[in-house]
């Protein structure tokens, strides 16, 4: 994003939009500028048409900075998937595609949420640290097409110093793996320079229990009261999720 | 594998927050989807429900409902948000009678939603839940901001923009409406819940999140 300083009246209306405190302004009273270094090219500022003098503008945006825009701005879909946002369907369609099959947990590590972004360099360091663990990584999650090695959880080196809003690391593990891999996500979330937001999810076991929820118990952690659940009722059904028989 | 996931918040005002979306699964159930997406709207619509939009387009429920129904075509994928676990039971009551075979999600109290789920003869399949935020927690704002700006899934409002509608509703400037309206606008997925805004934006006042200095 960049500022027309010819347009600009150094209002300051459109700085308070900004999740990462881009906007900024050099003099009080003066025009306001984009620090390039921090913005995530989210197009929020833009977006919601602050600026009734149309100060605000975007470049097109080329590789590696492009990055920006696919992973934080939500109206802008990765080339490499087509899907708008950062992540996939996930549990959405998990009865029709069976993505996470029975007796298997998937975990997501969004780097940079909540509103405090990520450079992929941070997103690398968990990769790393992770995938000695042999988990799955989600390959129509947009943060895949960045590895330069999926068997070291190496990124591209020219994609390092991007700055994004957030970046997931989606992946699938088994319930018996899962409980490693959160203990050592747990460990490097507190060595990178960002916050790491974590999910977990399964399908509802025929006892009514939900694994997702005794690994995290198991590992030390405890679920929020809150989430996503998927109400099974899309077809065709999933083969390898089976019936569920969930006892509330 | 987040988006509504994430929602912050004591029990007690998630109760007054449920996203109720419909997903169809490319290239498996995407044909037609647009239809059934906007005949899911509508029964939402009657359901009475604080916000909905068929994501990405900004044209949310809040703002202009006719455009939201003329996008959904386009998208295949729609949510509504409701305030109120009774306006949600009804809702998806009516979404089981009418069987669309597409992908239905409600986020929300896990517990409240097995309640929901129980009152329309159906079981929940599979659960996505939040383990919290982890890492360099000292770099967020304070919990009654986290509230509201997690309430877009996206993260497209910012913690400053919290902070002065606080400030402007309590030096009474704008309305709670008018603040809780000027919110929800960076959040174009139509996910975020303006009616617990202005339950949240007490809340943050009381506790001086718009103070300066």
């Amino acid at each position: 994003m960049k500022v027309d300083a010819e347009k600009c009246t150094g209002c300051w209306e459109c700085v308070d939009y900004c999740p990462v405190a881009a906007i900024k302004q050099a003099d009080v009273g003066g025009v306001v500028y984009i620090d390039q270094d921090e913005c995530v090219e989210c197009g929020c500022c833009l977006q919601v048409r602050v600026c009734e003098y149309e100060a605000l503008w975007q470049p097109e945006l080329e590789w590696p900075r492009v990055l920006r825009s696919q992973f934080s701005n939500p109206r802008t879909p990765h080339p490499s998937t087509s899907i708008y946002g950062r992540g996939t369907d996930e549990t959405k369609t998990n009865d029709v595609t069976g993505r996470y099959p029975r007796g298997c947990v998937g975990i997501a590590a969004e780097l940079g949420r909540p509103g405090i972004g990520t450079r992929l360099s941070e997103v690398e360091k968990v990769a790393k640290a992770i995938l000695p663990l042999g988990v799955e990584f989600e390959k129509d999650n947009p943060t895949y097409n960045l590895f330069e090695d999926v068997t070291t959880g190496k990124l591209r080196p020219d994609v390092l110093r991007e700055r994004v809003l957030s970046a997931i690391l989606e992946f699938k593990t088994s319930r018996e793996g899962a409980l490693q891999v959160l203990r050592v996500l747990d460990g490097i979330s507190r060595e990178v320079d960002t916050v790491v937001t974590v999910n977990i999810g399964s399908v509802w076991e025929p006892d009514g229990t939900l694994p997702a929820e005794k690994v995290a118990e198991e590992a030390g952690f405890k679920l929020r009261p809150n989430g996503k659940i998927n109400l099974g009722l899309g077809r065709p059904k999933a083969e390898n999720t089976g019936e569920s028989s969930d006892s509330y | 594998m987040t988006h509504t996931n994430h929602r912050k918040g004591t029990i007690e005002s998630l109760r007054r927050d449920y996203v109720v979306f419909i997903y169809p699964a490319r290239g498996i159930n995407d044909e037609g989807a647009g239809l059934k997406a906007e005949e899911f709207l509508c029964l939402g619509y009657s359901h009475g429900p604080v916000n909905a939009g068929p994501a990405r387009t900004g044209d949310v429920f809040l703002f202009d409902p006719q455009r939201v129904l003329d996008r959904i075509n386009r998208v295949g994928s729609a949510y509504a948000v409701f305030d109120d676990k009774d306006k949600v039971s009804a809702f998806i009551k009516d979404v089981v009678k009418a069987d669309f075979g597409v992908s239905i999600i409600v986020s929300g109290l896990i517990d409240e939603v097995g309640n929901i789920c129980r009152e329309a003869g159906i079981k929940r399949h599979t659960a996505q839940c939040s383990l919290g935020v982890w890492g360099k927690t000292d770099s967020l704002p304070p919990e009654e901001v986290l509230d509201i700006t997690t309430m877009c899934g996206h993260g497209m409002i910012s913690s400053n923009l919290v902070r002065r509608m606080t400030r402007e509703v309590s030096r009474g400037q704008i309305s709670f409406e008018e603040a809780a309206a000027k919110l929800a606008r960076p959040c174009s997925c139509g996910i975020f819940n303006p009616r617990r805004t202005q339950d949240l934006l007490r809340v943050a006042i009381e506790k001086g999140v718009g103070d300066l200095g």
